[in-house]
C-alpha cells in the first residue's frame, strides 16, 4: 500500500490526512522538489516527514534497514524550531518503530556530538545555515552528503529575505553536484511572491518543481483595543501603556496570551508594567526576546507549550513556527508594520486546525489607531507583502569560497559554474567572480600590503587555506551573519542572563541600577567583555534599549491605511476604529485638511524653533527617508538652507531656522520624477548610509574579525575599522564589489528606490493641498514629537557656525 | 587666524596646528602615529592608506610656513615600536634643516633612542621658553605670568541651534592663560568640552579657524 506509513501512524494519532499533505507525499513519490504553502498548526512538517520517510522505505526496502548515511538535511532558521521538529520526528520514528534516526546540529551542538556526527551521520540532521555551511567547512565533507536525497528549508519565506537565504541558496549549489539528484522542498508561509520564491530556492537547473497549497483558510478575527475616551489618549508615542489596564484584563480573562511588542525595549518596558498594575501576574508571567540568554528562552518555550504561563510578552523572537498549544490570545502592541506579520502573530493563537485565531491590537497613539481598521481590510482582501531576496551578495560569496578553500579546497571554473546556477548569483561575470578570487588570495588591489589578507593559496589551480590560524578564524567568524557588538550579561556568581549592546553599557556608572530581562540589576562592572550584575531592590532603573533599524510600513499596508482614510472622507465603512476615531479626524479637517486618496496634504507652521514643514504621503519611513531627503535639496536650489528632518510612517517633517519657501518649490515641481535618481544621489547622504550598511558586509566577508572566544573586539573598533576600509574603497577603489554592494543593498531595503519612485509617481498625480496651520493638527503632533532627526544641508559649515553664533548672541 | 598670547602673535591654523611667526616654529599635538600598525598587532586592520593622509597635511604645513623648528607636544607614537616609526623617521630625515622638538606625551612609551633618531631635543615634561611653558597635560597649576600651551585633551565643542540643528568641531581652547591644542592625528577621537565662563573657543573646520 501506498503512504503505509503515513495512514498507519496517522491512524494511530485518529487523525485524518488533509489534502495538501496527500497531495505532497504524492509529489514526493513522484520525484518532485516543491514547495509547500500552508497555515502553521495544520502539520506542514508531517506533509514532508512521510515524504521523506516513504522515499526511505522504499529505497532500502525494509523497515529495520541498517543503511548507514545521511538521508535528509532539514534546514531551520531557528534553534528553538530545530528542536521541534526533531522532538516530532523522533515520535514518529518511535511510535513506528522505523531505524531512522535524527541528529541536530546546531551552535550548541557539543564538540563531542559534532566529532561522533563525524563517524556516523544520523539519517536525517537538523540544522540551521550557519551550520550547514560549517559543515562545508569540515575536510571530506563530500562523503558526508553522497548519499543525501532530501534538503528541506522551513520557513524558507522567513530566510528568504536574508543573507541566510543567500548562504542556503550557496550551499545547495554545492551539494547538487555532489548528487545531482538531490530534492529540495521549501516550507513557506503566505507571502506576496511564492512562486518566485519557489524558483528561487530550486534554483535554475531543476526540472521537476511544484508549488502544493494547502487549501485552507484560516479564521483570523481582529479587535483594536480602544481607549475609554478618545480625549484622554496621546496624539504621539510608541508605548501605549495608557491602555495597560486593559491588556491586564484581556490575559485574565483567556487561557495563555502572548503579548508581541516590536522592540526589545517596548518588550522590557511592558513586562515591568504589566508586573506593576497586576502582581498576582508574578510566577505565571515571563518575557521572551532575542537578548535573553538561551536557557531563559528555553525555559519559557518549555513552560508556554505545557501551559504553565499565563501570559508572556515577547518580540518576533516568537514569531516563527514553535507550536504552543495552549496559547488561546495574541496581542499586538503598537503597528504591527506589515500584513503578513501580523497574521503570522495571529496564527500563534489557536493553533489547533480550524480553530479561530483571535488577536488584539494595542494601538500606541491616536492616528494609529487606524491600523486596526487598515489590518481587518487587508487580512479579507487577502493582501499580504512580497519577500525582496538579496543578490549578488558578494560578502557572503566571499565567506563561501574560503570556506571551501579551509575544507577541501575549490576549483574556480567549477564552483563559479555552480554559484551561477543560483538565482543571487545568476549575474554574476567571470570577471566579478575573479575579483572575489583576487581579494581572498592577494587582498586585491587596496590590501595587497597585509599579508592577513592573503587568506587563500592555489596548488596545483586548487584554491586551499592552508594556515591553521586562518582556518580557525575563518569557522569562528561564519556564525556572524548578524553584526556583534554585544556584551554579555552575567551575575558575579557567574549565571548568564543575556546580552546588552555596548554602546549602552558604556554610559553606566557601577551602582547604576537597570532593568534587564524583567530584574532589577546593578552594574558592578565589566570584565572581560563581560558585564557583572547583582541584583537590586531600588525601584528605579533605566530601560535599556537596543539599536537596530526601526521596520518600515510596508507597502500593501502603507496602502490600505490610505484606502481607509478615503473611505472615512467618503463616509463609507466607518468600523469600529474609523467611528472612534472622528472626533480626530475631525480635529484634523478643523486644524488643517483630510486629504483624500488623490490629495497630498503639506501644512506649514511656524515656532519658536522655526519653520516646520510637514508631508504625508503615507509610504513607510524609509521612503519618507529618501523622499525628505529629495524635497530639501530640491528646496535648497532656491537657497542655501539647513534642515533638520523627522519622520513616521505617515509621514515627515522638514524643520528649519529660516523660512521654508515651500509654495514656490511646489510650484516648480517639487514632486516631479525627471531626474529622480540624479536627486537621490545629490540629496541623500548616500555615502553616510552605505558605510552603515557596510559594516555588516565587512564582517561577513571577513574584512573585520570580531575576535577569539573571551577576546572580543570591541565593536566601536570594529565599526571604525569597517569605516576606514570603506573610505579607501571609496578613494582608491571604486570598483570594488563590496562597495557596491553596500550601495545596492542601500538602494533595494533601505532607500526602497523603486517603492520611492512609485510614489513619486503617485504624487505627480495627486493635487497637493500646501495648508498654513496655527496649531499642530493630529497628523503633524507624532512627528514633531519624533526624537531621532536627520540632517540635511547645503550651507558651508562656516556659514552655519555663524549663524548659530548670531542666534545664540541675540538669545 | 592671529591671535596675540601673551608678548607674541600665533597663528591659528585649521590644519590643527599653531605658528609663531617670530620665531619660526610650529607646534602640532597628539599626532598618534603608529595606530594602523598597532590595532592590526591586536587583530584590528585598518587600511594602510589611512595613515598617509596626516602625513600629507604635514608636508602641506612645511611648505607654506618653512618652519625652522617643530614642537610635537606629545602623544607622537601611539604605542609600542612597530615598523611604522620608520616611516616617520623617512619623513623627518627628508626635512634636515628643521629642528624637532619633542615634550613626551602619555603614550610615547618607545626607547629613547628611537626619538633621538630624529629629535634635537627631547623633554620630559616642559620646556619653558620666554613666556610660554610647553607641556603634553595641561598644567594643573600655572606659573603667573606665563602662557601653558598644551594636548593630550583632543577638545571638541558642539554647537546647537535652533531648528534643532547642531555641529561638532575640533577646537583650540583658551582659558586662563592655558592653551589646548585640537589633536593633529586624523585616527584621533573628539573629547567635547563644555566651555568654562571666559574662555575662548576656536572651532576648526576643513576650511577655516573661527572664534565661537
Amino acid at each position: 500500500m501506498r503512504y503505509r506509513a503515513a495512514i498507519d501512524w496517522f491512524n494511530y494519532k485518529k487523525w485524518k490526512p488533509h489534502a495538501f499533505q496527500k497531495q505532497t507525499w504524492k509529489s514526493i513519490a513522484e520525484g518532485y522538489s516543491g514547495m509547500l504553502n500552508a497555515p502553521t498548526g495544520y502539520g506542514k512538517t508531517y506533509a514532508i516527514w512521510f515524504g521523506i520517510l516513504h522515499d526511505f522505505l522504499k529505497r532500502y526496502n525494509t523497515k529495520k534497514s541498517d543503511h548507514k548515511g545521511l538521508h535528509c538535511l532539514w534546514i531551520t532558521p531557528l534553534r528553538a524550531l530545530s528542536k521541534e521538529i526533531e522532538n516530532a520526528a523522533q515520535q514518529v520514528s518511535h511510535d513506528l518503530k522505523l531505524s531512522y534516526t535524527i541528529g541536530l546540529r546546531t551552535g550548541d551542538t557539543t564538540t563531542k556530538e559534532k566529532a561522533a556526527y563525524k563517524k556516523q551521520m544520523p539519517h536525517a540532521l537538523i540544522t540551521t545555515p550557519e551550520s550547514m555551511h560549517l559543515m562545508l567547512a569540515q575536510k571530506g565533507y563530500d562523503t558526508l552528503f553522497k548519499k543525501l536525497q532530501f534538503v528541506i528549508v522551513d520557513e524558507w519565506h522567513e530566510l528568504l529575505g536574508s543573507k541566510r537565504g543567500v548562504q542556503v541558496e550557496l550551499a545547495l549549489s554545492r551539494l547538487r553536484t555532489i548528487n545531482p539528484d538531490i530534492k529540495v522542498w521549501g516550507i513557506s508561509a503566505t507571502i506576496g511572491n511564492l512562486q518566485e520564491a519557489k524558483d528561487i530556492l530550486l534554483g535554475t537547473a531543476v526540472e521537476k518543481g511544484i508549488l502544493v497549497k494547502a487549501d485552507i483558510d484560516k479564521k483570523i478575527v481582529i479587535e483594536t483595543v480602544l481607549p475609554d475616551t478618545l480625549e484622554k489618549f496621546p496624539w504621539a508615542g510608541h508605548l501605549g501603556l495608557k491602555l495597560g489596564n486593559k491588556v491586564v484584563d484581556i490575559i485574565r480573562k483567556n487561557n495563555s496570551t502572548l503579548v508581541f511588542t516590536n522592540t526589545r525595549f517596548q518588550a522590557e518596558t511592558w513586562y515591568r508594567h504589566l508586573l506593576d498594575l497586576d502582581p498576582d501576574l508574578a510566577g505565571q508571567f515571563a518575557l521572551h526576546h532575542g537578548s535573553l540568554g538561551e536557557d531563559t528562552r528555553n525555559w519559557v518555550e518549555a513552560a508556554l507549550h505545557e501551559g504553565k504561563l499565563k501570559a508572556v510578552v515577547c518580540t518576533s523572537s516568537l514569531d516563527l513556527g514553535v507550536d504552543f498549544r495552549p496559547v488561546d490570545t495574541v496581542i499586538q502592541i503598537g503597528s504591527p508594520k506589515g500584513i503578513a506579520r501580523f497574521v503570522q502573530r495571529a496564527g500563534r493563537s489557536g493553533h489547533q486546525p480550524g480553530a479561530t485565531s483571535k488577536i488584539y491590537f494595542v494601538p500606541t497613539h491616536s492616528l494609529e489607531i487606524i491600523e486596526g481598521s487598515a489590518m481587518r481590510y487587508a487580512v479579507k482582501n487577502n493582501k499580504v507583502e512580497s519577500r525582496i531576496p538579496y543578490i549578488r551578495s558578494f560578502d557572503v560569496l566571499i565567506q563561501y569560497l574560503v570556506t571551501l578553500a579551509v575544507s577541501d579546497g575549490f576549483v574556480p571554473e567549477q564552483i563559479f559554474q555552480e554559484v551561477k546556477q543560483t538565482y543571487c548569483f545568476n549575474s554574476i561575470t567571470w570577471n566579478e567572480f575573479a575579483w572575489c578570487l583576487a581579494f581572498i588570495t592577494t587582498g586585491g588591489k587596496s590590501l595587497y600590503a597585509y599579508d592577513e589578507f592573503h587568506k587563500v593559496v592555489i596548488e596545483n589551480g586548487v584554491y586551499k587555506v592552508i594556515d591553521r590560524r586562518i582556518a580557525m578564524q575563518h569557522r569562528l567568524s561564519m556564525g556572524t551573519i548578524v553584526s556583534g557588538g554585544m556584551l554579555q550579561i552575567k551575575f558575579v556568581t557567574g549565571k548568564y542572563l543575556g546580552t546588552m549592546e555596548e554602546w549602552f553599557i558604556s554610559r553606566l556608572k557601577p551602582g547604576d541600577v537597570f532593568w534587564f530581562a524583567g530584574r532589577n540589576l546593578e552594574f558592578v562592572r565589566i570584565k572581560d567583555m563581560t558585564v557583572q550584575v547583582r541584583s537590586s531592590t531600588s525601584k528605579k532603573g533605566i530601560i535599556p534599549s537596543w539599536q537596530g533599524g526601526k521596520m518600515p510600513l510596508s507597502t500593501q499596508l502603507a496602502a490600505t491605511i490610505r484606502h481607509q482614510l478615503n473611505e472615512y472622507g467618503k463616509g463609507n465603512g466607518r468600523d469600529k476604529e474609523l467611528k472612534f476615531l472622528t472626533p480626530l479626524l475631525e480635529e484634523q479637517k478643523k486644524r488643517s485638511v483630510l486629504p483624500n486618496e488623490h490629495q497630498l496634504l503639506i501644512e506649514k507652521i511656524m515656532t519658536k524653533e522655526g519653520c516646520h514643514v510637514f508631508v504625508y504621503p503615507f509610504e513607510g519611513r524609509y521612503v519618507h527617508e529618501g523622499m525628505a531627503a529629495i524635497m530639501a535639496n530640491r528646496i535648497a536650489l532656491f537657497k542655501p538652507i539647513t534642515f533638520s528632518i523627522a519622520m513616521n510612517d505617515y509621514g515627515f517633517e522638514l524643520l528649519s531656522d529660516q523660512n521654508i519657501p515651500i509654495e514656490e518649490a511646489v510650484d516648480s515641481d517639487l514632486f516631479t520624477t525627471a531626474h529622480l535618481n540624479d536627486d537621490i544621489l545629490k540629496s541623500v547622504n548616500t555615502t553616510e548610509m552605505a558605510k552603515r550598511r557596510f559594516r555588516d558586509i565587512a564582517s561577513i566577508a571577513g574584512l573585520v574579525f570580531t575576535g577569539f572566544p573571551g577576546k572580543q573586539i570591541k565593536t566601536k573598533h570594529l565599526h571604525a575599522s569597517s569605516k576606514l576600509f570603506f573610505s579607501v574603497f571609496e578613494d582608491y577603489e571604486k570598483d570594488n564589489l563590496l562597495l557596491k554592494e553596500a550601495y545596492d543593498e542601500l538602494y533595494d531595503f533601505q532607500l526602497e528606490v523603486v517603492r520611492l519612485r512609485n510614489a513619486f509617481e503617485r504624487i505627480e498625480k495627486q493635487e497637493i493641498i500646501v495648508k498654513n496651520i496655527e496649531r499642530f493638527s493630529p497628523f503633524s503632533f507624532p512627528i514633531f514629537t519624533e526624537r531621532w532627526r536627520e540632517k540635511f544641508s547645503n550651507e558651508d559649515i562656516e556659514t552655519r557656525v555663524q549663524r548659530i553664533k548670531a542666534q545664540l548672541e541675540k538669545a | 587666524m592671529q591671535i596675540e598670547l601673551g608678548n607674541h602673535t600665533y597663528q591659528f591654523l585649521n590644519e590643527k596646528a599653531l605658528f609663531r611667526d617670530s620665531n619660526k616654529t610650529l607646534i602640532i599635538a597628539d599626532l598618534h602615529l603608529g595606530k594602523v600598525q598597532h590595532f592590526r598587532k591586536n587583530g584590528i586592520y585598518l587600511p594602510p592608506q589611512s595613515a598617509l593622509k596626516d602625513y600629507e597635511r604635514l608636508k602641506n604645513l612645511i611648505r607654506s610656513f618653512h618652519p625652522k623648528r617643530i614642537i610635537l607636544l606629545g602623544d607622537l607614537f601611539h604605542s609600542a615600536y612597530n615598523h611604522e616609526w620608520r616611516l616617520f623617521c623617512d619623513f623627518v630625515n627628508a626635512y634636515r634643516s628643521i629642528e624637532f622638538v619633542l615634550v613626551l606625551g602619555n603614550h610615547d612609551i618607545l626607547e629613547e633612542a628611537h626619538y633621538k633618531d630624529i629629535c634635537s631635543k627631547i623633554i620630559d615634561k616642559t620646556l619653558e621658553e620666554d613666556d610660554v611653558i610647553f607641556s603634553h597635560h595641561p598644567l594643573k597649576k600655572m606659573v603667573a605670568g606665563k602662557i601653558n600651551i598644551a594636548g593630550h585633551i583632543h577638545p571638541g565643542v558642539v554647537l546647537y541651534g535652533k531648528g534643532k540643528q547642531s555641529i561638532k568641531l575640533p577646537c583650540f581652547y583658551f582659558h586662563e592663560n592655558q592653551l589646548i591644542l585640537p589633536a593633529f592625528g586624523s585616527l584621533t577621537g573628539l573629547y567635547v568640552i563644555t566651555p568654562e565662563k571666559g574662555a575662548r573657543v576656536f572651532g576648526v573646520t576643513t576650511n577655516i579657524v573661527m572664534e565661537m
